[in-house]
């Protein structure tokens, strides 16, 4: 009766093994959580280096997991190519699975103004092969926005990472526009804001 | 007649050869252009640069010039990276006419630039927190911070006292007058006054007035005093603003007040 209930030494040893291996990926996700949520250095994110040091030469595979794991919390692990286009210098960060509303940015701190500035900068940076001088926005800007709201918006922009600005004063993205905007649909949904404001008023 | 038309030659060579550094000398400030601005790289046609650099190679033999014939060959290789990455660009999803862009940005309103824009973002979740090691630094910075009253003074000095009045006392400190001399001065200009004046009013201008803008400024700085002691007075001319000085007789008038006069 005893042979018949317990499980066949080998089959013991694979739920065993399951079990361990189930356990240190749950350890591994974990890790790679609390590696992700905290800052460490100046910029948030961990490079793809640093992920293999905690988190060994599968980090990729673990970080599935997590991204999977983190979808009921409205997260995602979201990877930003870095300029070597290599594994190690793949920046990882957690980010908002889906876009806040503009109340909800606007209680983050983001007056509509600044964010219409931003819309604007990032997707004419875009238009003309990603750089344009300073001088040449701010003069666009300045057709749509007062001025010391487009010195005040630019530098704080570029100061937190959004933008980027040469020795040479050419404006370009910046790592955090790369990390945080979809920049595809940005300039879709510019090009089609007036479309869809006349539809709705033609229906 | 020859040496004439050998200098002739020679001027001609040098003004060819001028030309042709112009020409270096504005290829390289036109890729420069290009590169600090936004502007079709295209708009260099690589080709017909490096046939001219070409042309003009051989005929280069001072090494500043050559070396300025390597820096335009590199700038043109830098634009020929600027057209690549255009190619790129062009051709990725993200090429949107500018001049189509510019357009519908300045046609929509803020608000539906920034409801484009959250409806594509996605913020970055992440924690921050004081660490020991943080705490640490800062406690190493706080504890090292010069005061704030020591911190420039290697840069602009001690902070030294704002222009004001210099008064009498500041003036014997500074040895400029001695009291008695002072007083010896007080009096011979009074007298001066009573004499030039005969009793009567006289302009104030043409009392002070001495040799040279130091002894104007002196004599002006003794009147003052002197009409602060009450032995003259000064009165203004409403319609002509003319200033004018007088002794008084006997005791001064209760009714005074403080006038400042710009001495000139």
């Amino acid at each position: 009766m005893s042979e018949s209930t317990n499980p066949p030494p080998a089959a013991s040893n694979a739920t065993q093994e399951a079990a361990a291996e189930r356990a240190s990926l749950d350890r591994k996700t974990r890790k790679a959580f609390q590696v992700l949520l905290i800052q460490r250095g100046r910029n948030p994110g961990v490079k793809g280096w640093e992920m293999r040091r905690y988190l060994g030469k599968d980090y990729k595979k673990i970080l599935e997991v997590l991204s999977d794991d983190l979808k009921p919390l409205g997260l995602e692990v979201h990877l930003v190519p870095g300029p070597e286009g290599t594994d190690d210098s793949t920046r990882f960060l957690l980010r908002f699975r889906d876009p806040p509303t503009l109340s909800e940015a606007e209680t983050a701190g983001f007056r509509i103004d600044d964010l219409a500035v931003l819309a604007a900068t990032i997707a004419l940076v875009n238009s003309k092969q990603g750089r344009i001088s300073r001088k040449e926005l701010e003069s666009f800007l300045k057709t749509k926005f007062p001025r010391w709201r487009i010195d005040y918006s630019v530098d704080r922009y570029i100061k937190r990472g959004y933008l980027d600005v040469d020795d040479k004063e050419l404006v370009r993205i910046g790592w955090r526009t790369r990390a945080e905007i979809d920049e595809r649909s940005l300039m879709t949904l510019i090009l089609a804001q007036g479309t869809q404001t006349k539809t709705a008023a033609s229906k | 007649m020859a040496t004439r038309e050998g200098t002739r030659n020679s001027e001609g060579r040098k003004d060819s050869s001028d030309k042709k550094l112009e020409d270096i000398l504005r290829l390289i400030e036109l890729c420069r252009n290009i590169q600090s601005s936004s502007v079709n790289p295209f708009e260099v046609d690589i080709r017909e640069k490096l046939l001219v650099l070409k042309r003009h190679l051989p005929e280069w033999n001072v090494i500043d010039v050559m070396l300025k014939d390597s820096e335009a060959m590199q700038q043109l290789v830098a634009i020929v990276k600027l057209q690549d990455q255009y190619i790129k660009h062009r051709a990725s999803a993200l090429y949107i006419d500018p001049l189509l862009l510019e357009l519908k940005i300045q046609l929509i309103s803020k608000e539906e630039l920034a409801e484009s824009f959250a409806k594509c973002w996605h913020p970055i979740a992440q924690l921050d927190q004081l660490t020991p090691r943080g705490l640490e630094k800062a406690f190493v910075y706080w504890r090292e911070l010069v005061p704030f009253s020591e911190r420039f003074k290697n840069q602009f000095g001690n902070p030294g006292e704002s222009a004001g009045m210099i008064g009498l006392d500041e003036l014997e400190s500074l040895s400029i007058f001695t009291k008695e001399e002072f007083e010896a001065r007080l009096n011979v200009i009074n007298k001066e006054l009573a004499d030039r004046s005969n009793g009567k009013e006289m302009d104030y201008r043409e009392f002070i007035k001495g040799k040279d803008p130091e002894e104007t400024a002196l004599r002006g700085y003794l009147v003052a005093f002197v009409v602060t002691e009450g032995r003259a007075t000064i009165r203004t001319a409403p319609l002509t603003e003319q200033i004018f000085i007088s002794v008084i007789q006997g005791k001064p008038d209760d009714e005074t007040k403080s006038v400042a006069i710009v001495v000139r």
